[in-house]
């Protein structure tokens, strides 16, 4: 249990570092940021309860905020990403099946695991976008900063996913 | 009872949702005027600490430090340029009474070395943080400059670390005038991109030409009157018609921005503090005709 903790927040300081190092500063096409630290919630398994679940979303969000600049941006998006992610993941699960499961690549299949992925992170850019452009309100940049950045994010968590597998 | 407490535990994660979320949201529309949030941004000794390592690293590449003395130099040796064409062009009366007066001027200037360790360009609130904080006399609002012009404001600072608002935040404004020519008004910055910046409220009657260099105009107490702002580009009318608005392109290059300079304007604090005084004291006599 406490080696299990131990590497979630080891996962937590390597991915918020990454975050704030290199990958914000990465504007593909002027639009595209990778967020992967989403990938943190996207691991979180289907039984876990609640509370906790909503509760490292909103650390996970408030580290990065914390780092670039825009606190509460990134924990409001995180933690109404954490909240959806266990009745997303259920869609994806079949009724009879009781197991306590990971979501990943094995445990979904790729079809259905890239699926959970991209309504997850388009749910989790749209909020964030939002939030961001509040008080400056360019429309067309919105869209493509949420179709951008969900579709590089989504890449780049396939790829780690991909990795970690074996 | 038993059923409100069932209630309770059944839906506890959406209380602990909407908890987080209040406090999410307090902390995303109070950071703007709430200089006490220090600690949930850059400025924090833990994130300063990781981003100067990081800054260490990419800086070890520029020569850090002969950079830094340069970039100092540059600024005062640019400023007394300025000062100097300035007084040529306006000489009038008696010259040694004036040199006096502008060596003065610049005398009252304290410049802080300090280092950028993190910065932004591509957001509407761009922000930079610098390595040097109130242990080294950086208050509030003082102005920052680097060797090719003006950068912004500071607007918050810690202990070994400050935020600056950089000109290329929407939320900045700093008074500034054209060279030469004498008019002023208001530097802002409306997005993308980051060396395209707008003067507005300059007066109709006003008479400059394109190419024209628009500097600081020393009327706030934050910067020194000649500081370099940018080059005309191109003139627009306001919105309202009133006004000319003017776009420039900014002489700092906030992409490569490394080495900056914390103006201490502790000469003219006096000066703000008996602006305060004179706005407080007209403040009742303003409620009372209301």
């Amino acid at each position: 249990m406490s080696i299990d903790i131990i590497k979630k927040i080891l996962l937590l300081t390597i991915l918020v570092l990454a975050q704030v190092l290199v990958l914000n500063n990465i504007h593909l096409l002027g639009c595209a940021t990778p967020l992967l630290y989403v990938y943190l919630v996207l691991r979180i398994n289907r039984f876990c309860p609640q509370w906790a679940n909503l509760l490292w979303g909103f650390v996970i969000g408030l580290c990065v905020d914390i780092f670039s600049n825009t606190p509460g941006l990134a924990a409001a998006s995180m933690t109404l990403m954490s909240l959806l992610q266990p009745y997303v993941l259920n869609i994806f699960v079949a009724h009879d099946n009781q197991d306590d499961l990971k979501p990943s690549f094995r445990t979904l299949g790729p079809v259905k695991y890239i699926s959970y992925t991209s309504i997850l992170v388009f749910i989790f850019c749209i909020t964030f976008f939002t939030l961001e452009t509040f008080n400056f309100f360019n429309w067309l940049q919105w869209i493509y900063n949420i179709v951008g950045s969900t579709i590089i994010t989504v890449l780049l968590v396939l790829v780690v996913e991909n990795v970690r597998r074996d | 009872m038993r059923n409100l407490l069932a209630f309770l535990a059944k839906y506890n994660h959406w209380f602990v949702f909407i908890l987080l979320e209040v406090i999410c949201f307090v902390l995303l529309f109070r950071f703007n005027n709430f200089q006490g949030s220090v600690y949930f941004s850059s400025a924090n000794a833990v994130a300063g600490k990781v981003y100067e390592y990081n800054s260490s690293v990419t800086t070890f590449f520029n020569m850090s430090q002969s950079n830094k003395k340069l970039s100092e130099r540059n600024l005062i040796l640019e400023q007394q340029v300025r000062a100097l064409t300035q007084y040529i062009a306006t000489h009038h009366g008696d010259s040694l009474a004036m040199e006096q007066c502008q060596k003065q001027a610049l005398a009252g200037f304290k410049l802080i070395p300090a280092k950028v360790i993190q910065s932004t360009i591509n957001r509407e609130d761009n922000l930079i943080t610098i390595d040097k904080g109130k242990a080294d006399g950086i208050h509030e609002d003082m102005g920052v400059a680097c060797g090719t012009g003006v950068v912004g404001v500071v607007y918050m600072a810690s202990d070994h670390y400050s935020i600056v608002l950089p000109v290329i935040n929407v939320n900045s404004n700093i008074s500034v005038m054209i060279r030469k020519r004498g008019y002023f008004g208001f530097l802002h910055w409306k997005g993308t991109p980051s060396d395209i910046a707008y003067v507005d409220d300059v007066p109709r009657h006003a008479r400059f030409a394109l190419g024209d260099y628009v500097v600081t105009n020393g009327y706030s107490s934050i910067f020194p009157p000649g500081i370099m702002v940018g080059k005309i580009l191109h003139v627009f009318n306001s919105s309202d018609g009133l006004s000319y608005r003017v776009q420039l392109r900014l002489s700092t290059d906030f992409g490569k921005l490394r080495h900056v300079c914390v103006i201490d304007n502790s000469a003219l604090k006096d000066k703000a503090l008996l602006l305060k005084a004179a706005q407080d004291s007209l403040k009742p006599r303003d409620t009372s005709k209301k």
